[in-house]
């Protein structure tokens, strides 16, 4: 019953039809195979229609079963929060004219210079939680380091020094893309003010190979990259846990990636959160499965995965790695050779 | 700048509906000997086909020299150029080592094979690598570490980059393990990777420049050199330390005044001379095989396929046969596979043990009611009417051993009880032999290698193919290699020290 039930879907008909038509065809090629042995029939006519119904099976199966099922796989990858992001999976999905359209007004959304936008715009929020003048906000500091530094307030003038510097950054530069060498800079400027906060609870390693200092430096990352997670690390990691917090940030090149990995020795999380935030960073998170599953947390990670995947490709992205107790880290992957024409195209810079 | 040899990105691997692998990441470098420390096994055979063969994949990508074999958008094709060396072998029988490494591989065109050719071209590979390896022996001659050698030199020949090394330290005793690393490392500093998969940390950290710790079909987390020891400790500072803890405290207060219930005098057999030891009650000894041959026949010894061809077997003074003892209860190697009757029910199974001491248990309905009664509340009402293939590992496992219970014996040989057994069924295991310990049985464990085994021990006898070469009492098991499980445990200090060790300190950084 449950298999007549699914007739009411044509591509169940559609298979349907092809096996009774096949086997009607195999039928009359036995009957005159059979007829050939009682000699009523010549020997090549039971052979040609063997040689056309192996034919037709094959053709069947390769023209039409299988790439059905790769567009049904598609489909349901994408149902799962999976994104369509080439042309080359399009052409794989396609069952009509009009679902070939469908799915290119899909990615057009997806892929729309708006969404980028709308990304780096969260992640300006989720750093300054609030949208602030940042002239009356620069002016403001630097009258009070003014201030401090005339009281003989060493300290207060340095960590307000710092906080300029970070909402300048966070703010006011608006590019897409930066180095390695920015984005690390103003980890430490976040770093610098975090530090007065929590005084020697607080440690930061830098990691690379010497060697590559230069190249790693000059690598282009997306704007506001490491600080979140960063951040994340401090509040989710070392915060609540006793001791002293040590974060590091390590760089790795090899001959294609940039490998970032950001860790702390903090509580790290359970093995659901972590599949389960995996999870998300796997799939888009503008997709229909972030849509039908708000979630709360790792929002900021979610956004600069997203913003990785929408400038380089789904094969970059992030990846978490955690153990309860036994702290987390978070592995940035970005290419090293950027097509700076498609990048240009697509108006990331 | 290092060069990746192989890379799996974010791969999700879906089985028959069964999520085996899910976000999997991977990455190896070039001449970098990577650690895949086991948690747990699930979806590690998974891995290992995903390695050997190019099999569809829900999502991800995985790339081997820089090229993608792999990914969710195309249906893989053909072998990849990757070796796995596990316990079982994977070269051809009834060849010869020659033959397998030169002969059946794809490009040979000779149509007439020359041994003493092949030989010569062999030479000069084993020298490098300091191994005396005949190469016109048959490969079922090998032992189990020159098998192993064998493979990585086939692979090794056969250009493959990454090698695989699957779990191998269960086969090869602890001076084999020594030569093996060094072989690893000698072929890493010549640019092959390797990926060292072990259910042991400190296995894993005596050789690997990083490793990942593999749960649940899943990356938990990659630690480098510096870290390694840090982050396993942290995660093995659970239940089983302390499980192990309580053991090394349970013998330290144990009087060294228990009765010798068995002895074996000057045992031979084949090419195993004079056996001599004893073993006490409620004592876990541990017999280490320094040979592999003479492990075989220790086997062969205790599941009565090697003929005793001198000594005697004594029990509390007397002297009594081995075979067919019902004092003595023999643990097969994998025993939930070799000692259970898939075609009996349970109850049938548990009465196995029973029916030599009391023959009548097969006809009483009262007898099996009490044993129904007895164990119900540990196995279930409904575990007695099913049969073994309807049972999970640990339920087959605890069949077993309860059936053993049932046969009351005074002594147990268990041949390799750990054996590719996952962190939660070791420990599992390890509860089921403490509870016999806790019995007053004897067990005698028969171990290649070492591993959990001596948490449990309180001596550790090591036995060549001329009898027992060295007895270890457990006040000396801190001196033993720091790749056996549990070392610093046995070290005085390190009971003490645990608690501290809790929390080990950050390592340094630039």
């Amino acid at each position: 019953m449950k298999r007549l039930s699914g007739l009411h879907y044509i591509s169940n008909r559609v298979l349907l039809m092809g096996g009774v038509v096949f086997g009607l065809f195999l039928a009359q090629s036995i009957l005159l195979l059979v007829l050939f042995f009682q000699e009523k029939a010549s020997f090549w006519l039971p052979i040609l229609h063997l040689a056309l119904f192996f034919g037709g099976v094959a053709a069947f199966l390769f023209w039409i079963v299988h790439p059905y099922f790769r567009a049904e796989q598609l489909a349901r990858r994408f149902l799962d929060g999976y994104i369509l992001d080439s042309k080359q999976n399009l052409q794989m999905a396609l069952l009509t004219p009009s679902s070939k359209e469908q799915w290119e007004a899909v990615e057009r959304v997806l892929h729309s210079p708006q969404i980028m936008e709308l990304n780096k715009r969260q992640a300006q929020y989720l750093a300054l939680q609030n949208q602030i003048n940042p002239h009356f906000l620069y002016n403001t500091l630097e009258s009070i380091r003014g201030e401090a530094l005339i009281a003989g307030l060493d300290g207060v003038a340095d960590m307000t020094e710092a906080l300029a510097k970070f909402f300048r950054y966070t703010i006011t530069k608006v590019e897409n893309l930066v180095s390695v060498e920015e984005e690390l800079d103003n980890c430490e400027t976040y770093f610098r003010i975090q530090k007065y906060r929590f005084g020697d609870r607080l440690m930061l390693h830098v990691e690379y190979e010497t060697e590559e200092f230069e190249e790693i430096m000059s690598c282009r990352i997306p704007k506001l990259t490491l600080q979140p997670i960063l951040e994340n690390s401090i509040i989710h990691g070392t915060e609540p846990k006793v001791g002293t917090g040590n974060l590091k940030i390590r760089f790795e090149r090899t001959d294609s990636r940039l490998i970032i990995r950001i860790s702390d020795d903090g509580i790290g999380m359970d093995d659901e959160t972590l599949a389960r935030l995996n999870r998300r960073l796997g799939r888009d998170g503008k997709t229909l499965e972030y849509h039908r599953e708000p979630e709360k947390g790792g929002i900021a990670l979610v956004n600069v995965n997203n913003r990785i995947h929408l400038i380089f490709g789904e094969e970059y992205g992030m990846h978490v790695y955690s153990m309860a107790g036994a702290g987390t880290d978070v592995e940035i992957t970005v290419p090293t050779d950027l097509d700076e024409e498609e990048i240009r195209r697509r108006g990331i810079l | 700048m290092r060069r990746e040899i192989f890379r799996m990105e974010r791969v999700t691997c879906i089985e028959q509906g069964i999520t085996q692998l899910e976000d999997f990441n991977l990455q190896i470098y070039e001449g970098e000997i990577m650690g895949l420390l086991l948690i747990n096994a699930y979806g590690a055979q998974a891995f290992l086909r995903l390695l050997g063969s190019n099999l569809p994949l829900y999502d991800g990508y995985i790339y081997y020299g820089g090229t993608m074999i792999n990914s969710w958008r195309s249906f893989g094709k053909g072998y990849n150029r990757i070796s796995i060396v596990q316990t079982q072998s994977s070269l051809a029988e009834g060849l010869t080592v020659s033959d397998n490494v030169f002969v059946i591989r794809r490009g040979f065109r000779q149509r007439i094979i020359r041994p003493a050719l092949l030989q010569r071209q062999l030479e000069p590979f084993l020298e490098e690598i300091g191994m005396e390896i005949s190469a016109d022996m048959y490969v079922e001659k090998l032992t189990a570490f020159e098998r192993v050698v064998v493979e990585i030199l086939r692979a090794v020949i056969l250009g493959h980059r990454l090698i695989v090394l699957c779990e191998i330290s269960t086969i090869i005793n602890g001076a084999e393990l020594e030569k093996l690393h060094e072989i690893i490392r000698h072929y890493a500093s010549q640019g092959i990777s390797f990926l060292y998969i072990s259910l042991h940390y400190e296995e894993v950290f005596q050789i690997c420049d990083r490793t990942s710790l593999f749960a649940h079909g899943r990356i938990q987390k990659v630690s480098r050199k510096p870290e390694m020891e840090a982050d396993a400790r942290r995660f093995y500072c659970g239940e089983y330390p302390q499980m192990v803890q309580g053991r090394l405290e349970q013998i330290q207060k144990v009087s060294r005044e228990r009765k010798e219930i068995l002895f074996f005098d000057g045992i031979s057999c084949d090419s195993l001379k004079n056996l001599t030891f004893g073993v006490r009650e409620g004592e876990c000894l541990v017999v280490q095989s320094l040979r592999e041959g003479v492990f075989q026949k220790l086997v062969g010894l205790l599941v009565g396929e090697e003929e005793v061809t001198g000594g005697k077997v004594r029990m509390e003074g007397r002297q009594v046969r081995f075979r067919n003892n019902k004092k003595i209860a023999v643990l097969r190697g994998e025993p939930t596979k070799t000692m259970l009757f898939p075609e009996l029910n349970n109850m049938d199974n548990l009465c196995f043990g029973l029916s030599r001491r009391m023959p009548r248990v097969w006809s009483s309905r009262k007898l099996r009611d009490s044993i129904r009664q007895e164990y119900r509340k540990e196995l279930g009402e409904e575990f007695f009417s099913l049969y073994p293939d309807q049972l999970s590992e640990r339920q087959k496992c605890r069949l077993v051993y309860t059936r053993i219970l049932l046969q009351r014996p005074r002594v147990v040989f268990c041949i390799q009880p750990f054996r590719g057994a996952d962190l939660p069924h070791r420990m599992f295991i390890w509860q089921m032999l403490k509870m016999l310990l806790d019995k007053n049985i004897a067990v005698v464990i028969l171990a290649v290698n070492l591993a959990d085994s001596m948490s449990l021990a309180e001596r550790l006898l090591r036995v060549s193919a001329s009898g027992v070469e060295e007895e270890i009492d457990r006040s000396a098991f801190g001196m033993l290699p720091p790749t056996v499980p549990w070392n610093y445990l046995y070290q005085e200090e390190g009971i003490q020290n645990l608690e501290e060790e809790k929390d080990p300190p950050w390592p340094s950084a630039r």
